[in-house]
């Protein structure tokens, strides 16, 4: 077998998959360099020059092109990835726990959380839409998208969790039991120091995928715009080089995000292994 | 390890009433999630439905059941004409991003033998999901228009002479969007059931000269079905609840259910949203299971 060769084809293929995805974000990057406000989203760049980077924070005079809506919708965006990162690592958390135990009826649990993830947006979306109309409750980024953000990260938060109760040893919990130390205390002290890994990663994913989070969102909030819609609001419209400096800065954002998780991880698990040395000596 | 509340509950918490007590637990700690996603997601469903049978006039909606809405869908060639959409630009998406993304799985998952580099080649592929899902639509604008880069690169080394306006706003456009979004979701699981196969197989295969092709055709390919299964849901299910990339590239030309379900709740024919957003459930419904029934997945995973 000339495996080898094979082996070469599809390293070539794979370095051409790789560029293929990130392509359009490299050009997207380059582009929002591009000279303002005469300069358009297309090659060539006329003049490398920051003008989109200072036109998002208004910093620009005034020109033909309306600045992106984005300082309240950035405040609203983060506020409910925060709402919604709590709540749903608390629900993980708790119906994880739940889980460690065999119960009756656990599969059509587990299949209704999992539930959440699966159902395209638009449809959970649409079904909330006419819940809030036919009630005649307003809907709100806080109220009606706030839910079903929780639909939808729950069941990426229940995942994990259940993933790390799965190489939990129970016997350090029957152990404080055993002593006599109170379910909410061993909790406490014993339980959630050990999971936190796992509860960091469920806030993670809760936090970025709300943050990200728009056709839920389209459907379920009222006239109050978050981050993903204002963008969502250019597609219809020409673009100009000031969302693609946006693109670049909320990307950026998510980095520093992914990187504060891997500094919190790293502290946790340098603090585990110290605590594991403490024990042995 | 500290000694506490030695006194309260020791007595109290002998083994039997702890066990008796097990099942309030359990059902105290799920009855938040349960009920959240019992009145969130499974009663917006079946309102949904529940509303695609109610009276819809110009203006307002009336409680009064009628198949009025779903005689309309049926009849109408717009309507018709986005199921169809969907289910063709779904099929076009599916194959391109198995085609796309299966090679790459191969190498990923079979041919890196290093456990590190695997790991990071699996890691650049996830690293694009940090940037916002509409940004990563909309970065396709530059890369496919008239004076994007993909025209400006072949005008420059000669290929054509006059740019393809076909790229952008038409059907190829979002289908090639697509199918850069969706195909890590492919790769992922194949990749992961690639990695799984025991090395001395394929070893063996070798030794009694069985070709490159023969050991795909034979081990390779079926012992992957599984992931490819999974892949195939992942991207079945978000392609058919789609309308954003089609809004971005397509110029209005793609009209898929969820644009339709969008103009609909945008002008309040709340009934019409609502068959479509029905029409929609039971296609995907249709597709998972039919996926479903080509791997056990409970078995082989």
């Amino acid at each position: 077998m000339n495996a080898s060769g094979i082996k070469l084809g599809l390293g070539l293929y794979t370095m051409l998959f790789i560029v293929f995805l990130y392509g359009p974000l490299a050009v997207l990057a380059i582009l929002s360099f591009q000279t303002g406000p005469e300069g358009g989203p297309q090659f060539p760049i006329i003049e490398w020059s920051t003008y989109w980077y200072k036109h998002l924070f208004g910093l620009t005079p005034p020109s033909r092109i309306a600045p992106l809506p984005i300082e309240q919708a950035l405040i609203r965006s983060l506020t409910l990835a925060v709402m919604t990162m709590i709540v749903s690592t608390v629900l993980g958390v708790t119906a994880a726990q739940a889980f460690r135990k065999k119960f009756r009826g656990s599969g059509v649990v587990f299949y209704l959380i999992v539930l959440g993830m699966m159902v395209p947006g638009v449809l959970v979306g649409l079904g909330m839409a006419l819940v809030a109309n036919t009630l005649g409750v307003d809907r709100h980024w806080w109220g009606t998208a706030f839910v079903l953000h929780v639909v939808y990260t729950f069941p990426f938060a229940f995942l994990v969790m259940l993933a790390i109760f799965n190489r939990f040893d129970p016997s350090v919990e029957e152990a404080a039991w055993s002593l006599g130390v109170t379910p909410t205390r061993t909790f406490r002290k014993i339980t959630f120091p050990l999971i936190f890994p796992g509860v960091l990663s469920a806030m993670l994913f809760a936090f970025t995928l709300s943050y990200d989070e728009f056709s839920r969102t389209l459907f379920a909030s009222g006239r109050d715009l978050t981050l993903p819609l204002a963008i969502y609001g250019t597609f219809s419209v020409e673009v100009h080089p000031n969302v693609f400096a946006f693109g670049v800065l909320t990307t950026l954002f998510s980095f520093a995000l992914l990187g504060t998780y891997a500094v919190l991880m790293g502290l946790s698990v340098r603090r585990a292994r110290r605590m594991a040395i403490q024990e042995d000596t | 390890m500290t000694m506490v509340a030695t006194s309260d509950d020791t007595p109290v918490e002998t083994a039997a009433p702890s066990t008796r007590r097990q099942p309030d637990r359990t059902a105290l700690l799920l009855a938040p999630g349960v009920l959240w996603m019992l009145l969130f997601l499974v009663a917006p469903i079946l309102m949904m439905v529940y509303v695609s049978f109610w009276t819809q006039t110009t203006f307002k909606i009336e409680p009064t059941l009628t198949l009025k809405s779903w005689v309309t869908f049926f009849s109408s060639d717009t309507y018709l004409g986005a199921l169809w959409t969907t289910i063709r630009i779904w099929l076009i998406v599916l194959a391109s991003t198995l085609l796309v993304g299966y090679p790459a799985a191969l190498f990923v998952g079979l041919f890196v033998k290093n456990k590190t580099l695997s790991t990071a080649l699996l890691v650049l592929c996830v690293i694009p999901f940090w940037t916002s899902f509409l940004i990563r639509v909309l970065a396709w604008r530059p890369m496919l228009g008239k004076e994007g880069a993909i025209n400006m690169i072949l005008m420059k080394i000669g290929v054509i002479t006059q740019p393809i306006e076909v790229l952008l706003f038409s059907e190829l456009s979002v289908i090639i969007g697509m199918t850069q979004i969706y195909c890590v979701f492919m790769v992922g699981p194949i990749a992961f059931m690639l990695g799984r196969i025991d090395p001395s197989v394929i070893e063996a295969a070798q030794d009694l000269g069985a070709s490159f092709w023969r050991i795909f055709r034979t081990i390779i390919l079926p012992l992957s079905m599984p992931g490819v299964v999974v892949g195939a849901i992942f991207v079945s299910v978000m392609v058919l609840g789609e309308f954003a990339t089609s809004a971005a590239l397509s110029g209005r030309k793609v009209n898929l259910l969820g644009n339709i379900i969008v103009t609909q709740v945008g002008s309040l024919k709340w009934a019409f949203a609502a068959v479509a957003g029905v029409v929609l459930t039971v296609l995907m419904g249709a597709v998972v299971a039919a996926l479903l029934r080509v791997v056990d997945l409970k078995k082989e995973l």
